[in-house]
């Protein structure tokens, strides 16, 4: 494959740079990636302060029902004949205000019954139990309401015998409350799935963020053991060089330590810590492997993973450097191509069998980026005669400064 | 003099080993290798008596060195990990001797205590070799010895074993290789599942046999895929068809 960046790393020499070629900046900042604000828009876009809504348009719903209501016994009693204007509005004005009460009495004392939205019998059953109540309390309420308004106006209100007029509006208020509760039940029961619905999404976003901190980078306990080995051995034959190895190991712990897996930090650290890491197992492989840096200068400033390419060059020293006794190239390439921030890790020398077996760490790796970007990222891995190519495209994103 | 052996793909592990036992007095260092091909072919060459094997090396492991090795014949072996608890495991459970990186001088100095005392115990080999053998998967791929090198061939495409004086003929469908084993021992690696003796000094896989013809008094020919026909002695006989019954 042909590299267009510029190499602005020639070969790594693991004898002569004491320093790192990508040093730590002064400020780290790390960049999150967007799942907190994804949960603040989710909560905001994702109804639960607009939960008071449904109840204002039943409210509003009511409302007109009641207008409509008196305006047509208004006109039927013109049209009947009657004179007295006041005679309707006093009918229907008394009926609909104590069916308002009811209303609101439902509203404020039904509440507790909102458990059983998702049990619409139990729902129906638990609020039917109260009617008889109603229907005694309403009759009452409503023609002691007609006979005091007729009686203040010095009139008497004529109606027919209490038994009769029991069951009338008995037949009445039960043809009104059932449809109405089922106008209710539907209102309930759409707020209900919203609020399913924001609770399911939250627990998605959780689940990411714990599938990604379990995700979360490491340095595998092999590595650190072998490190440590190596130092210790070292300690005896060539005490600066131990000293130097035990500096860059407690470097590279830092780093390690101070990441997340859902973090994003500009490349310059990302290619700072690899660097770092590849310091560690030249000095171990000195002797049998070349590393390279085919690094643009103006991608460092890119927003990636933490430790996304550790992995990546931990399989090419494993299965290339490990595992063969000829000497071995790494390289390690970042480069733009348009929308696309390209990171490419390459190993020659490979003695491995056709098929490549993808490890924990590669593995880990794809998932981080499942999470992370979808399906925007991708992370292929070939091989072509004795080349390992593993290749990350990332959609770019700009680390902000 | 004890003659010691030492492979570890990195140079500064080895050199560190060879520094410590070179100020015994009592151990050489006869061979320094740096990957597993080049301690098997140094063990089969040096003949040490003690080895100090890396497990995690390129080529072969030490594991699969050992894994190689001949049970009777077999150096003293030390295995040396950075981080293997399950190798580290069966190593307790069979009493082999192990270094864990990154060790002291003061350990290393216990378990060449122990070499020097148990020098002889053929007990000691049998285990480390045992222990490797069922850690790996020595069992699908043999080592063989070739103009100096070392080859790895498959299982499968072995046909039949042979037996002479000393040493093995291993026949594939295309070539042979000569290897100084005993054929208990070889048969004891490959596994008995898939080879078995036809007569007392020739074993043949059992997936290689295409017919079988019987003759006078109870002998067979053995008829294998790549023509060649071979005798099956009638005291091998039940052990060979219960296996095809299989």
């Amino acid at each position: 494959m042909p590299v267009s960046g510029r190499p602005t790393h020639p070969v790594y020499d693991p004898g002569c740079p004491n320093g790192n070629s990508f040093p730590a900046r002064p400020h780290k900042m790390p960049l999150m990636i967007t799942s907190q604000t994804d949960v603040q828009t989710s909560e905001t876009a994702i109804p639960r302060g607009r939960s008071w809504l449904p109840g204002a348009v039943l409210y509003v719903i009511w409302g007109f029902c009641c207008a409509l209501m008196i305006t047509v016994a208004v006109i039927d009693y013109f049209h009947d004949g009657g004179r007295h204007w006041w005679e309707p509005v006093v009918w229907e004005g008394s009926s609909m205000l104590f069916v308002t009460g009811l209303l609101i009495a439902q509203r404020c004392l039904g509440k507790r019954y909102s458990v059983y939205v998702e049990q619409p019998a139990r729902w129906f059953g638990h609020h039917l139990k109260w009617l008889p109540l109603a229907v005694v309390l309403f009759t009452v309420l409503v023609y002691g309401t007609r006979n005091g308004i007729y009686a203040l106006l010095g009139e008497t209100y004529r109606h027919r015998s209490w038994d009769s007029a029991f069951t009338y509006e008995a037949i009445k208020v039960t043809l009104f409350v059932c449809p109405w509760l089922g106008v209710i039940f539907s209102f309930e029961s759409y707020v209900h799935m919203q609020e399913q619905q924001r609770r399911v999404l939250t627990m998605q976003r959780s689940l990411a963020e714990a599938r990604l901190a379990q995700l979360a980078v490491q340095l595998r306990p092999h590595f650190f053991f072998n490190v440590l080995n190596t130092i210790s051995a070292l300690m005896q034959l060539d005490v600066a060089r131990a000293d130097r190895l035990l500096s860059r190991l407690g470097d590279l712990l830092r780093g390690s330590l101070e990441s997340t897996a859902q973090e994003l930090v500009p490349l310059r650290e990302e290619m700072r810590l690899l660097e770092l890491y590849a310091q560690v197992m030249l000095e171990r492989f000195a002797d049998r492997a070349t590393l390279q840096w085919q690094v643009d200068e103006n991608v460092l400033t890119a927003a990636v993973p933490a430790f996304l390419l550790q992995p990546l060059l931990e399989n090419a020293f494993k299965h290339g450097v490990e595992r063969t006794r000829v000497r071995v190239r790494v390289e390690v390439v970042a480069r733009r191509e348009a929308g696309t921030l390209i990171l490419i890790v390459r190993n020659t020398g490979s003695g491995l069998p056709e098929d490549i077996r993808e490890g924990v760490g590669l593995r880990n790796c794809r998932e981080r980026l499942q999470v992370i970007y979808g399906d925007a990222a991708v992370l292929t891995l070939r091989q072509g005669g004795e080349v390992v190519d593993a290749s990350i495209h990332l959609p770019w994103r700009e680390q902000p400064a | 003099m004890i003659r010691a052996l030492v492979a570890d793909d990195e140079w500064a592990a080895r050199a560190k080993l060879q520094m410590w036992l070179a100020e015994q007095g009592d151990i050489e260092v006869v061979a320094q290798c740096v990957d597993g091909f080049d301690a098997a072919a140094a063990i089969e060459r040096e003949k040490p008596d003690v080895a100090f094997l890396d497990i995690q090396m390129s080529g072969l492991t030490g594991l699969e060195v050992a894994a190689q090795l001949e049970n009777s014949g077999a150096p003293l072996i030390v295995f040396v990990t950075a981080f293997n608890q399950h190798a580290v495991q069966a190593f307790e459970l069979s009493a082999v001797d192990y270094l864990l990186k990154p060790y002291d001088k003061e350990r290393l100095l216990r378990t060449l205590a122990r070499i020097r005392t148990r020098t002889l115990d053929r007990a000691a080999r049998s285990n480390a070799v045992a222990t490797a053998r069922a850690q790996t998967s020595s069992g699908e791929r043999l080592l063989v010895p070739e103009n100096g090198q070392l080859l790895l061939i498959d299982r499968d495409s072995i046909e039949w074993i042979e037996a002479d004086d000393n040493y093995i003929h291993v026949h594939t469908a295309q070539r042979s290789y000569l290897l100084r084993r005993t054929l208990q021992d070889l048969l004891c690696q490959l596994g008995e599942q898939q080879f078995v003796r036809i007569h007392k000094s020739a074993a043949v896989n059992v997936s290689a046999i295409a017919a079988l013809a019987p003759l006078f008094k109870g002998d067979h020919d053995v008829q294998l895929r790549s023509g060649r026909t071979l005798r099956l002695s009638r005291r091998y006989k039940n052990a060979l068809f219960d296996l095809m019954r299989r």
